[in-house]
């Protein structure tokens, strides 16, 4: 549902060299996305979740990690509820 | 020729019911948006422009643009939203309303946490006016049970500058300089016992609406009753002959009819659909009773039952009770349980529309190519 920001993409590409850098350009080039994920405190929203290859972003130490071509980031809604 | 729409939002999606002048004959198109809640809407009666308040529980709230009547919708980039240092969270577009006739241009939204924002180009870019956050009794504002909403903006056709907004459970604010500032205007409404230590919020007003023909006149739904205010709503008194009790049980101060919605036709006929109580929120004794009052009048009367063959244990809400502005006007309006309903003869026969829906968040007439309508 949130195709509508990324000009009807479900995949594409980003160039960056580290994983903050990445997360940075995917808002910066879809700003209507960034409305999505983040609130105005810049805080992921609660039920949004955030991939970097298997690992959700929530739980690493840091995010100025380096990127290696074919690394992926996926953007999940976090299950919830019944 | 005119066509009159009916733009209706609902926990899935935005559906748009079209029909001739004659309203007998409608069709459904929709859900456009489908996975998102769609609490305000507004269509332009100039064209084909719509604009819609769409939420999701995960991904938050954003501000729709169609130029088409609802076929495509692009996101507005620059909508509302409240700047990081405010700490105020952007949570649902509850009302999105034109300016006034002498402001073409302008579109108004009200929104949770409560706020007024406010376009001069027809909805692409917004900035907020910020009177309301920046209010001193701001920190006394409680949310009532449905979020800290400003859901109610009224302009006075006479005077441009001079508004109104209803906030649950803040209460009634007056501008008098286009929304700049406000000042609390809730003498005479039984006051929500949040403890908070400012007396001139904390009022639960669940809808208002003002006399198209007298700007010193409105009325009022809220959490305790229904009210009327002559005097501009410096102050309110209890307008309830002939409703239904709302039996709160649980604070003897509040006694009067218990309900959401209202709503007010150009020629002075008050809406109203009363539900058991404020712990029970569906219709009163199950029976899908529309109320009106005519101007003038001191009482209401049950004037409609819209399904008198079966008990209807569900609700109306607040924004799901509308008039168009056709001269003999429509009164509309939708359920929690999905169901819409259309009147042609001031409320008293009611036909069922197609289509079952989701939970009806948002009823709202959009008449293009009549005259003054709207």
């Amino acid at each position: 549902m949130l195709k509508s920001c990324t000009g009807g993409r479900t995949r594409f590409e980003l160039a960056a060299t580290t994983l903050d850098e990445g997360l940075a350009r995917l808002v910066a080039e879809h700003p209507t996305l960034g409305v999505h994920l983040y609130d105005e405190s810049g805080a992921l929203r609660r039920h949004v979740l955030i991939y970097y290859n298997d690992e959700n972003i929530a739980w690493l130490d840091r995010l100025d990690l380096p990127v290696q071509p074919g690394d992926r980031l996926t953007v999940l809604q976090a299950v919830s509820g019944g | 020729m005119t066509t009159v729409r009916l733009l209706v939002g609902t926990t899935k999606g935005l559906f748009v019911y079209s029909s001739d002048e004659q309203r007998r004959v409608w069709r459904c198109e929709g859900p456009q948006l489908a996975e998102w809640e769609i609490y305000s809407a507004l269509g332009d009666p100039k064209g084909e422009g719509v604009l819609a308040g769409a939420s999701h529980a995960a991904y938050g709230p954003s501000v729709r643009k169609s130029d088409d009547g609802g076929a495509t919708w692009t996101q507005i980039a620059d909508g509302p939203r409240y700047p990081t240092e405010t700490g105020f969270k952007f949570n649902r577009v509850w009302q999105l309303i034109p300016g006034h006739s002498s402001e073409p241009d302008t579109v108004f939204a009200g929104v949770e946490e409560a706020g007024l924002f406010v376009s001069r180009d027809r909805g692409a870019t917004w900035s907020e006016l910020d009177g309301l956050t920046s209010h001193p009794t701001r920190p006394g504002w409680f949310p009532g049970a449905g979020g800290m909403c400003l859901h109610t903006i009224l302009i006075d056709p006479q005077d441009p500058r001079r508004m109104w907004v209803g906030i649950s459970a803040a209460g009634v604010f007056r501008s008098e300089d286009g929304g700049e500032t406000w000042t609390p205007r809730n003498v005479g409404l039984a006051r929500v016992p949040t403890g908070q230590p400012y007396p001139d919020v904390g009022y639960c007003v669940h809808k208002m609406v003002l006399d198209p023909q007298d700007s010193n006149t409105l009325y009022m739904q809220e959490h305790g009753g229904v009210l009327r205010s002559t005097d501009g709503a410096d102050s309110w008194e209890p307008i309830e002959d002939g409703l239904p009790s709302g039996r709160f049980s649980h604070n003897p101060d509040y006694s009067g009819p218990f309900g959401f919605p209202m709503a007010m036709s150009h020629n002075g006929d008050l809406f109203i659909a009363p539900l058991e109580s404020s712990e029970q929120r569906t219709m009163a004794e199950g029976k899908l009773l529309i109320h009106r009052m005519e101007r003038g009048a001191d009482a209401w009367a049950p004037i409609g039952d819209a399904s008198p063959e079966d008990p209807r244990y569900v609700g109306v809400l607040r924004d799901a009770l509308a008039v168009d502005g056709l001269e003999q006007y429509g009164a509309y309006f939708g359920t929690t349980s999905g169901e819409l309903y259309c009147s042609l003869d001031r409320g008293v026969t009611w036909d069922r529309l197609p289509g079952q829906l989701s939970r009806i968040l948002a009823v709202k007439p959009w008449v293009v190519g009549a005259n003054g309508a709207a």
